[in-house]
């Protein structure tokens, strides 16, 4: 009964400012919409830094990579690690946390997912079992408690675009989420320059597409595979870096991740990387407006459904190339 | 389209036997694991010193905490809390000190780990009560857990000790409560943030029943004290994006927020809060389920300046609590920090303990009756203070207290009561005048009283 009536209240309020727009006072929801619409880039950034890695996975090497939370979560535990064992500083640490994941990441490679190529099924499982690997060592090496990781000191506080008369803060974005989308810029525009305009890349793109003639044209296949999976791990270390101080750390923190990497990567399409970007700003802004007006596990389940509609009709996502058969 | 353009799957090129083979592998791999990563059952005697102590002359005690999970973070130190107690008791410290075991029996304890999931709690009970044959059973954290082991220990006619804090509107002859009843942590927190902060109270939680009706309950004495609730907001369990409540937070600018979430939620909560640029002179956080443990994880200085209620903080100046957090840190770390909710652990296996040893002492056999008589009434000297299980409704007599978060990741005791608040299960704001009255001896029929009278606030008498 309550939770209708608050609904109610908010399409009010929406339906007032879509008429009444920059009234200072009684524009304040308005303001708030906004504000909310700019935190919703503070969730694309997230799952932009997420989605990225499984893009590189499952979108070039088309592998279902079920532990993908589980290499941002390692991230998070190189992160911490670095942090409490040399006092080292949170950006300081994301080299290592690439390195580190990467390093895991090229392990699984060679000794499981190289094995079962061209079978998604058997992949699927694995990696499904890995992750609760994963966790359990972690675990067993950290305990199941949260741990703490320091966050910068130097980017905190908030960017005001707008105040109020008085100085109050109207719209305003934290600099943390904004160093969050700008390190996923960052790597989506390293990963795109890495993978179309070096030699390496082009030797991706070409296993990607058709394995046996890359391989008769001399690609050594298995050192690119390699490179590419441990990479994509990688870029999940780096994310689970960043975001470790902004969230939680502990072992079954990836799960969280997972799914909405999953949800990015799907509807961004797997042909092309920037449907990454595409994918993260739809999902991240939906949700961040459909929480806005109504709550956020409804947001969830709305978007999810969305997102599952989509794959109905779209299942190559929204942004793919069309191939001859 | 006929023909699928999406990868596909070659058994061709791989051979029948090869896939079998690896197929398997995979399969295995994933079965093994997810074998071990739950539903294990490990007995285990902590028999102490003299390792004497046969299975039959020992006393069976089941403990059933996750260890894995999204809830084994503090499952995990309610067992320990737990582990710390049996040790004490087999082998006579602590506490304990001048006794060994239950009238010389040794505890032995049934562990077992229903790894976070519902349906696993009430498998593993049923399971500790039939074949294990335990005594009585110490655990459950969520209410989830323990509305799913409820029905369980009813049928079977089994104690089980739960030590959470938690919604109340429950009473039953099976359950001993020794965590807080919402008379002894909501009904004196939230005048504290009418008086202190202001009438506007912005509540939120994690989206399960403990917190929808905690919070329920909270925005019913708040109306009752003449505030307003100006805002009402759950997130999933283990979401770890606040952003939108945040921004909800600051449009409806309320003077304090109650925050009822619960696990991983926090830490992310707290950090985002404050990196939104809110500070807890503006809107200060009164919380519920926020320990030392979880203000340990976030960094004591996005806690410094919030609030949170409980019965117990680690630096409550008792000598009992001295021994107890020096004893703890001994066996676990000096790292690690105790809270509310392990102290209620650590104090239910005494209660338990203690009736234990009356019973056999008088010469009679532990069965469900006599440890259900004998538990009713048991006073011990808590870490809190003097506690004590009400006669009446086997909730427990608990201080309630207020703390402020410091620099350092503890609390500043800033209100308390004088002793012990007398439990009442029912929420009077909600259900006025109900009372909980079991009869002695139990023949557990309905306790449910009806007096439709304000009830008075009672201290136990120390």
């Amino acid at each position: 009964m309550l939770d209708f009536g608050l609904i109610q209240a908010h399409t009010l309020y929406l339906a007032q400012d879509a008429t009444a727009t920059a009234e200072a006072s009684g524009g304040i929801d308005f303001y708030s919409f906004v504000n909310q619409l700019l935190n919703g880039i503070g969730i694309v950034g997230v799952l932009l830094l997420t989605g990225l890695g499984l893009a590189i996975t499952f979108g070039v090497m088309r592998i279902i990579n079920l532990a993908h939370g589980e290499f941002i979560m390692l991230g998070a535990y190189v992160t911490f690690l670095m942090q409490s064992a040399f006092q080292m500083d949170l950006l300081l640490t994301i080299p290592f946390a690439f390195l580190g994941t990467a390093l895991v990441g090229a392990v699984t490679e060679l000794t499981v997912i190289r094995r079962l190529y061209g079978r998604p099924l058997e992949t699927l499982l694995a990696t499904w079992g890995l992750s609760i690997v994963i966790q359990g060592v972690v675990k067993l090496i950290f305990s199941a408690q949260l741990k703490y990781v320091k966050s910068p000191p130097y980017i905190s506080g908030n960017l005001l675009l707008m105040t109020r008369q008085d100085g109050t803060p109207l719209i305003s974005i934290s600099y943390y989420r904004l160093f969050i989308i700008a390190i996923a810029l960052l790597m989506l525009g390293i990963t795109l320059y890495l993978l179309y305009k070096t030699p390496l890349g082009r030797q991706v793109r070409a296993v990607a597409q058709n394995r046996d003639m890359a391989k008769c044209l001399g690609v050594n296949t298995s050192l690119i595979d390699l490179l590419t999976f441990a990479y994509g791990c990688g870029l999940a270390g780096i994310a689970g870096a960043v975001i470790s101080s902004l969230k939680s750390v502990s072992p079954p923190m990836g799960q969280d991740y997972l799914v909405d990497a999953w949800m990015v990567v799907v509807t961004g399409g797997v042909d092309k990387l920037i449907g990454v970007l595409a994918g993260s700003f739809l999902i991240g802004e939906s949700n961040a407006a459909i929480a806005y007006v109504l709550n956020d596990p409804v947001a969830r389940v709305i978007v999810l459904a969305a997102v599952i509609v989509l794959i109905r009709y779209r299942p190559e996502g929204l942004f793919t190339v069309q191939k001859r058969a | 389209m006929v023909e699928s353009r999406s990868p596909r799957i070659h058994f061709g090129s791989i051979g029948r036997r090869k896939f079998i083979k690896y197929g398997s592998l995979a399969i295995g791999a994933g079965v093994i694991s997810a074998c071990t990563r739950g539903g294990d059952t490990t007995t285990s005697a902590v028999t102490g010193s003299s390792g004497s102590a046969a299975s039959g002359d020992a006393v069976k005690v089941g403990v059933m905490y996750s260890t894995t999970g999204t809830i084994a973070i503090v499952e995990k130190s309610l067992q320990d809390a737990t582990f710390l107690a049996v040790e004490q008791i087999n082998q006579g410290t602590g506490p304990w000190q001048g006794k060994q075991g239950v009238a010389g029996k040794q505890i032995e304890m049934v562990v077992v780990n229903p790894d976070s999931n519902w349906d696993l709690y009430n498998q593993m009970a049923k399971r500790l009560i039939n074949e294990d044959q335990v005594s009585c059973v110490l655990g459950c954290y969520t209410s989830a857990s323990r509305k799913s082991v409820l029905p369980v220990f009813e049928e079977n006619d089994a104690i089980l000790y739960y030590p959470v804090y938690y919604e109340g509107n429950e009473c039953s002859s099976n359950v001993f409560y020794t965590g807080a009843a919402p008379n002894q942590q909501i009904t004196d927190s939230i005048p504290y943030c009418y008086e202190n902060f202001g009438p506007k109270g912005f509540f939120i939680g994690s989206d399960y029943i403990y917190p929808k009706e905690s919070n329920r309950i909270a925005k019913a004495e708040l109306e009752a004290q003449g505030g307003q609730v100006v805002g009402d907001e759950y997130a999933a369990l283990g979401t770890t994006e606040f952003i939108t409540i945040i921004n909800k937070i600051k449009q409806a600018q309320p003077d304090f927020v109650l925050s009822n979430l619960v696990g991983d939620s926090i830490p992310a909560f707290y950090r985002q809060f404050k990196d939104a640029g809110i500070t807890p002179d503006q809107i200060p956080i009164m919380a519920y389920p926020t320990t030392e443990e979880e203000i340990q994880a976030m960094g004591p200085e996005y806690a410094e300046g919030h609030y949170s209620s409980f019965n117990y903080f680690q630096t409550v100046d008792t000598p009992e609590n001295k021994a107890f957090v020096e004893q703890f840190k001994a066996k676990f770390g000096d790292n690690r920090v105790t809270n509310g909710v392990m102290e209620a652990a650590y104090l239910q296996t005494f209660f338990m303990a203690q009736a234990m040893e009356q019973i056999l002492e008088a010469g009679e056999e532990i069965t469900t009756s006599t440890l259900r008589e004998a538990t009713r009434g048991q006073e011990f000297n808590a870490p809190q203070g003097k506690v004590k299980v009400d006669p009446d409704n086997y909730h427990t007599y608990l201080y309630s207290r207020i703390g402020r978060w410091q620099a350092d990741g503890q609390a500043e005791i800033v209100f308390a009561t004088p002793s012990a608040v007398k439990p009442i299960p029912w929420s009077q704001a909600l259900y006025k005048g109900r009372l909980c009255v079991h009869p002695t001896p139990d023949d557990r029929s309905d306790p449910t009283q009806e007096t439709g009278n304000e009830l008075p606030v009672e201290y136990l008498e120390s």
